[in-house]
């Protein structure tokens, strides 16, 4: 399904693009579609990884599976391996994108084996802070044993905020401050440095990397801690097997 | 018990004189997912929050279409204001299907829909009120989270409206509810046997969406994926939507009562279809034992 909403998503794009919006009036040296398809690729990715860890521990909270994970995994396995996995399905679907993207609507991106490695870095980095982000909710799932509705909200934020199909020199005022509160900002930023331009910006992407990594340590940290509390809280008021 | 005792058992619900009528069933389905929702009262709230950021992401769009303006139907009209009617429509229609999903698929997670199908009240009834109310309720929260954004936006700035075309708005909004409560009781239907509503629901509107021109003209499509997208009846429910709003668009243009008739046939198909399926998808489920299962 993802593949397909994906392809959805990629192929509407395609078609706004024929209007021509011209990209160099904003800095960026590509066409529409190249410019917005590696945020749309890395959108649903990110989708998955924000949702996975927090809606995963709803869906065992709500069918009951819950305490008995909680005897065979620790939060940060549980968080990884749920994370790793839905992450590793739909990036399938953005290898399919790219081939399809080749294939039917001419994009393309011409790049060397070093910025493949950049970009592999930055695409772990990105998916690092998100799961992070997604723990932190999921702490707040296991104390109400409820869905908080948060991560769609921020997941809609990301989706507007973050410059994936339009450039972020857009934004002014309180949208430019959303805009960096959000990691993927810094990710996509980073990445359009390495993918789009033909001198790679080391600085930007430097900056930009740093503060994902400590950001993604500084909320991962924090997410453990709140879990911890979450699932003490439960065992000492019997909530563990109870919805 | 045999499927067929099943189904005697359902049409006994729905017949008998002692089953409860739909109102008191529509009644006590309205109060039990009042009480679910307030539970909810913290997402509430974010609604606010989320249709700024859809409706933000709309304007944005909007500003990259050279000269911000398009033409179509006779009208020309700024791209922010056309990107932001024709999304607003398919977002609103989003909701309605996403929520009527969401609360089917909630029950079968938590193993509640054979308690309820099997309520003194009838399975069709209970579908009918469910869905009901699901419509009723994120249509109104829509319109509620709405206002503060049309508030922001210029969006009022491009409108066009004489009283024909508010009644035919009017009537056109009708429809595309009516469609979508149609579409939600069929793909409910669906639900209960495969068990993936919002899949389902993500998968239509995904479609709808890239067809219904929301972002872009239509004559931007190839003349085959025109063709193909017309089949589509937000297609016309968006097109015949802006009509109204920018260019004066009645019942007399044929893409507004085209559209009227379109959503209305379409509905009037799905709900026969609804009604010959519910019961044979009701004992399938029953038969194979996945009832339980999700």
């Amino acid at each position: 399904m993802t593949f397909f909403l994906n392809l959805i998503t990629i192929v509407m794009y395609f078609f706004f693009g024929k209007m021509n919006p011209d990209m160099t009036v904003f800095g960026i040296p590509s066409t529409y579609l190249e410019f917005c398809f590696l945020g749309l690729c890395l959108q649903m990715i990110i989708g998955t990884s924000l949702a996975t860890v927090c809606g995963s521990i709803y869906n065992e909270i709500v069918s009951g599976t819950w305490s008995y994970l909680l005897f065979q995994f620790n939060f940060i396995e549980y968080s990884i391996g749920s994370t790793l996995a839905g992450v590793v399905l739909s990036s399938l679907s953005v290898f399919a994108a790219l081939f399809l993207a080749y294939l039917f609507m001419g994009s393309f991106y011409v790049i060397s084996i070093q910025e493949v490695m950049l970009v592999i870095v930055l695409f772990m980095l990105i998916l690092i802070a998100h799961m992070s982000i997604s723990m932190i909710f999921a702490s707040f799932t296991i104390y109400y044993q409820k869905n908080s509705g948060l991560v769609p909200l921020l997941y809609q934020l990301t989706k507007t905020f973050t410059g994936i199909v339009f450039p972020l020199s857009l934004l002014k005022g309180f949208s430019m401050i959303v805009s960096r509160a959000l990691p993927l900002t810094y990710g996509l930023e980073a990445l359009h440095s390495v993918v789009l331009t033909d001198q790679t910006n080391w600085q930007l992407i430097l900056t930009n990397s740093m503060i994902l990594l400590i950001s993604s340590i500084v909320i991962g940290v924090f997410a453990i801690f709140l879990a911890s509390k979450s699932i003490a809280h439960s065992k000492k008021h019997n909530k563990v097997d109870w919805y | 018990m045999s499927t067929d005792e099943v189904i005697k058992v359902i049409e006994n619900f729905e017949y008998s004189n002692f089953s409860t009528s739909f109102w008191m069933g529509f009644k006590a389905t309205f109060f039990r997912n009042i009480k679910i929702i307030w539970q909810y009262k913290f997402a509430l709230l974010l609604g606010f929050v989320n249709t700024f950021a859809v409706a933000s992401l709309f304007f944005y769009i909007g500003n990259l279409v050279p000269n911000q303006s398009i033409a179509q139907d006779g009208y020309i009209v700024s791209s922010v204001i056309y990107i932001f009617a024709g999304s607003m429509l398919v977002d609103i229609s989003t909701r309605i299907l996403m929520k009527s999903m969401n609360s089917f698929t909630s029950e079968m997670k938590q193993g509640t829909f054979e308690t309820l199908a099997t309520q003194p009240f009838g399975l069709k009834k209970y579908f009918v009120s469910e869905i009901t109310f699901e419509v009723l309720y994120s249509l109104v929260f829509s319109v509620i989270y709405y206002i503060p954004v049309l508030l922001i936006f210029p969006i009022f700035k491009g409108l066009n409206l004489n009283f024909i075309s508010v009644l035919s708005f009017l009537l056109v909004i009708v429809c595309v509810i009516f469609f979508f409560f149609s579409l939600s009781l069929l793909a409910a239907n669906v639900t209960i046997l495969i068990k993936r509503g919002r899949e389902i629901s993500m998968i239509i509107i995904g479609v709808m969406h890239l067809l219904s021109g929301s972002l872009f003209p239509l004559s931007l499509f190839p003349e085959w994926l025109r063709i193909i997208a017309y089949f589509s009846p937000m297609t016309l429910a968006v097109q015949s939507f802006r009509l109204c709003l920018f260019g004066q668009g009645t019942l007399m243009d044929s893409i507004v009562w085209g559209s009227v008739v379109m959503l209305l046939l379409m509905s009037i198909v799905m709900l026969i279809l609804f009604n010959l399926t519910y019961k044979k998808i009701y004992s399938k489920i029953r038969y194979k034992g996945t009832m339980h299962e999700y």
